[in-house]
């Protein structure tokens, strides 16, 4: 299947509804090729934006260009209908059209373009083979289950061909197991596409599992922009830490004088020496640090370790199954830890707590 | 535009105290409305026979509501659809068909009482309580869809936790049921009011012969009378959307404040409460209620229209077809059903894509203002159709072209007055249609055009051809406004069965109702066929 890839950027995006402004100043730009997503809670502006590059959604200020041409922008006044944008998208509701065929509803795209209708039978098949529907050709749409729904709006979406794929939290309908196996064919057919994409979800694993770059939004604004890898072990602050997974945030007075290797030291009230990484970022004499809630060490004989080892007491233990949450007494406070090991320690049993510096950052306040 | 020429025209015709027949009106003051003082008593008459009405339809309305939602009475699901029924008799027919039962010299039941040994006549529907009366039968129905839902909206486990706790049904029901779906039937009741207060077919069938008059009738009293007295009527007509007004106001205010937690976007299972043996005595409450509101009026009328007269014990040579001949071969008989028919396509087919358009205007293009245009166009809703017909009577006299006793006059009346209608069924229908259904054929390339032809219009279909008909249905039964603005020249066939009642036979009228709802009827099943073939079509 043969793709034009296209980049998009976006330069000072700013939505508004009347008084409420949606979007407020965002800017960021997906490589041509590049598998984007936007992350953040409801309301935070992720799927507005999405719709604005869409073109149904008309932005109050900015710019965006598709593969280099501006598609909207405030002055020189542009605003190209979202038709004429060569885009596709895959909806929340996935708005399959009840009153059409499977077949109907997959080759619209195709026939809008009034591709003769040998190509539109022979792509149509191809698509649906694609997203593995292929026997389901002639059904009526109404009576698709929600997984068969959401493949048919996935191959509806690229079977033309479009420059850019966008997906408004295409998995937030199907239940925990589908939605997982979801995930993995999906970044299958990302990488057999090989397409521009841009991906709106408020879900971490989904985010993190099929993304090149995530873009975390809050209140209208980019709160971080990285790697899946970045993104959570290195949150910027404390906002992203706390929505990308679990984090403990330990917050202490800085001791420069302790500093070696490149290494950021606090020191808590409690007298514990934290060393952590400022990946980039200026520290002041107060500091907050997090470390993830996975990336903490528990063991019963102190680790080798020079730096980041304390001791500490079980508190509590809660078994969750994929792993098991100890609560620590910790320099007079709790940390969480968990831990995917099946293991022997029992609430009451003296312990060492330990991190490596890489994982303990420093946060923007 | 539309809905404000008439009113305002009404408002100006209410402050002049000049000569009645000038126009404009040579000077203007409150004289018409102070001198209303005379008609003191009509108002009085008004309230009387609406709160008589409310009372009562609020009783059923609750009731039936209760029984049928909440408990398990046998046929739950048939009788809920059944009580639409009510609805589609109209007021006019039960009027027609209570008088031929019980008006005091030949109603039937009379005549029955009379053979028995009685002495003068057992009841008397020419009066305020047999107003009242069939009013509550025909708006019981209504009361009972808007209790109903509110009932059903309520979360069962609410009257669980009362069980649990120990309580009995009827405590339940009394303690808890009651007052969590208060808010829902006062609003109900203050609904049902002002259609009371507006309605005008059982006051004029049933009040006249007794000259017992509401705000309706004596406003068409005024205007039919030689010379007409247009200021005064216009006064009362104002007064009376006045208070309408206000009524949905409050009607409003406490469907938007009022309905505690009732209505939770919490999922839950409907459920029912086992009654025990009393299901049977409620099954006989509810057959009980479509009888007397739906059976026995139609049976009546049809009876009588096969009589030479009506008499209470069918005797075979009192039964004729000459009504039928009689009705079917006056010419103002047929020309006013064909006239009916003709006015009924033509408000429907002009209808539906306008009030398509307004409605996709109202709730797909986020034009600024389309609250406002929303309020505007159900402005219609809250005044009565003949108080409306007579703003429009005054307002279109005075318009250049001569529309005046035409058809045309009449078609803009009906497009005006049902727009409310219109609007909420196809409105509804667009609101259950998933925005994203049209923005993903957007999003496929698809110009607006196109998206119209492939996706839009193919979805609306059921919800069209369904306005379609009500509006069909609503234009061809239409008394209130058209009883004011037809022409001698341009009949049309409810205000004629009415001018029939009043001057021809009781029996000949009843001929002509069973013609007009005959019509009704085919239109009906068209619907039911072309519904089901939708339906069929869509799920292939």
């Amino acid at each position: 299947m043969t793709t034009a890839r296209a980049s998009i950027e976006v330069r000072d995006l700013v939505v508004r509804y009347g008084s409420v402004v949606a979007v407020r100043g965002v800017t960021f730009t997906v490589d041509a090729g590049e598998h984007l997503t936007l992350l953040g809670p409801s309301g935070c502006g992720k799927t507005t934006t999405l719709r604005a590059i869409a073109g149904l959604e008309k932005p109050t200020s900015g710019e965006i260009r598709i593969g280099g041409a501006p598609v909207f922008s405030s002055s020189p006044a542009v605003n190209v209908p979202a038709e004429r944008r060569g885009l596709s998208m895959v909806f929340q509701s996935y708005a399959i059209w009840p009153h059409m065929s499977v077949f109907d509803n997959v080759a619209y795209g195709l026939r809008v373009r009034k591709r003769p209708e040998a190509e539109v039978t022979t792509r149509v098949r191809e698509a649906l083979e694609l997203v593995q529907l292929g026997e389901l050709g002639t059904r009526s749409a109404s009576k698709l289950s929600g997984g068969q729904q959401q493949r048919v709006a996935l191959a509806r979406a690229f079977v033309f061909s479009p420059s850019v794929l966008l997906f408004d939290e295409p998995l937030s309908n199907l239940d925990a197991k589908l939605r997982a196996e979801m995930r993995v064919e999906l970044k299958e057919l990302q990488r057999r596409l090989d397409i521009t994409s841009v991906y709106v979800t408020h879900d971490l694993e989904e985010a993190l599992a099929i993304s090149d770059r995530i873009i975390v939004m809050r209140d209208g604004v980019i709160e971080q922009i990285g790697s899946p890898g970045e993104i959570y072990d290195q949150p910027r602050n404390t906002f992203v830490a706390d929505f990308v997974g679990s984090a403990n945030l330990i917050r202490g007075r800085r001791r420069a004088d302790l500093e070696r290797d490149g290494l950021v030291v606090i020191q808590t009230q409690g007298g514990a020496l934290v060393h952590g990484i400022a990946s980039g970022r200026p520290p002041g004499d107060e500091a907050l640090m997090a470390v993830r809630t996975v990336r903490l060490r528990l063991e019963r004989a102190r680790p080798a370790t020079q730096v980041n080892v304390w001791p500490a007491r079980i508190r509590q233990r809660v078994f969750q199954g994929d792993f098991t949450q100890y609560h620590v007494d910790w320099d007079g406070r709790v940390l969480i830890v968990r831990l995917a090991t099946p293991d022997p320690l029992a609430e009451g049993d003296e312990v060492f707590v330990s991190a490596d510096p890489r994982y303990c950052v420093l946060l923007e306040e | 535009m539309l809905v404000l020429y008439p009113i305002a025209y009404l408002v100006q015709a209410s402050l002049s105290v000049g000569d009645p027949q000038a126009r404009p009106p040579e000077a203007y003051g409150l004289d018409n409305f102070t001198g209303l003082g005379r008609y003191a008593h009509i108002f009085g008459n008004t309230l009387l026979v609406a709160a008589l009405a409310t009372v009562l339809a609020v009783i059923v309305g609750f009731t039936m509501g209760w029984m049928l939602s909440r408990t398990n009475v046998p046929g739950r699901a048939a009788f809920e659809q059944l009580m639409a029924m009510p609805y589609y008799v109209t007021p006019l027919m039960g009027a027609l068909a209570w008088a031929l039962i019980a008006s005091p010299n030949s109603g039937v039941v009379n005549q029955v009482w009379r053979a028995l040994g009685g002495e003068g006549y057992l009841v008397d529907i020419n009066t305020p309580w047999g107003i009242a009366w069939v009013m509550a039968l025909f708006e019981g129905s209504v009361a009972f869809v808007m209790i109903g839902a509110v009932m059903k909206s309520m979360d069962p486990a609410m009257e669980e936790a009362s069980q649990v706790l120990g309580a009995s049904r009827v405590r339940t029901m009394l303690r808890i049921t009651l007052p969590l779906v208060l808010p829902g039937v006062l609003g109900a009741a203050v609904f049902v009011f002002a259609e009371m207060l507006g309605s005008f077919s059982a006051a004029l069938v049933l009040g006249l012969p007794n000259r017992f008059y509401v705000v309706t009738t004596a406003m068409y009293q005024l205007v039919s009378q030689y010379p007409p007295r247009f200021p005064t009527a216009a006064a009362m007509g104002v007064s009376l959307f006045a208070v309408m007004f206000a009524m949905v106001w409050i009607y409003r205010r406490i469907i938007s404040t009022g309905t505690y937690v009732t209505i939770t976007g919490k999922a839950f299972r409907p459920r029912v409460m086992d009654v025990g043996g009393l299901r049977w005595p409620f099954l006989g409450v509810c057959a009980a209620y479509l009888a007397v509101a739906v059976i026995l009026p139609v049976l009546t009328i049809t009876y009588a229209s096969f009589q030479h007269l009506t008499s209470a014990i069918p005797r075979a040579d009192n039964f004729t077809l000459i009504n039928y001949k009689t009705a079917l071969s006056l010419d103002a008989v047929g020309a006013a059903l064909g006239n009916s028919l003709v006015l009924g396509l033509a408000t429907a087919s002009i209808g539906v894509p306008l009030m398509g358009f307004l409605s996709w205007l109202i709730y797909r293009s986020r034009l600024p203002g389309a609250g406002l245009i929303e309020y505007l166009l159900m402005f219609p809703q809250a005044v009565p159709r003949l108080v409306f017909a007579f703003g429009m009577l005054w307002a279109w006299l005075i318009f250049p072209i001569p529309i005046y006793g035409t058809l045309w006059l009449l078609l803009i009346a009906y497009l005006t007055v049902f727009l409310p209608l219109g609007l909420r069924t196809i409105s509804g229908v667009i609101l259950q249609i998933d925005r994203s259904l049209e923005e993903s054929a957007q999003m496929c390339g698809a110009t607006w055009g196109y998206r119209l032809r492939t996706v839009t219009m193919p979805l609306l279909k059921p919800g069209l051809i369904a306005a379609w008909l009500l509006l069909f249905i609503a234009s061809v039964r239409e008394l209130g406004a058209s009883i004011l603005l037809m022409g001698p020249k341009a009949k049309v066939i409810t205000p004629a069965i009415v001018e029939s009642w009043f001057s021809a036979s009781t029996e000949l009228t009843a001929a002509m109702a069973v013609l007009q709802t005959l019509a009704v009827v085919a239109a009906l099943v068209l619907l039911f066929a072309v519904a089901r073939r939708a339906v069929q079509h869509g799920g292939e």
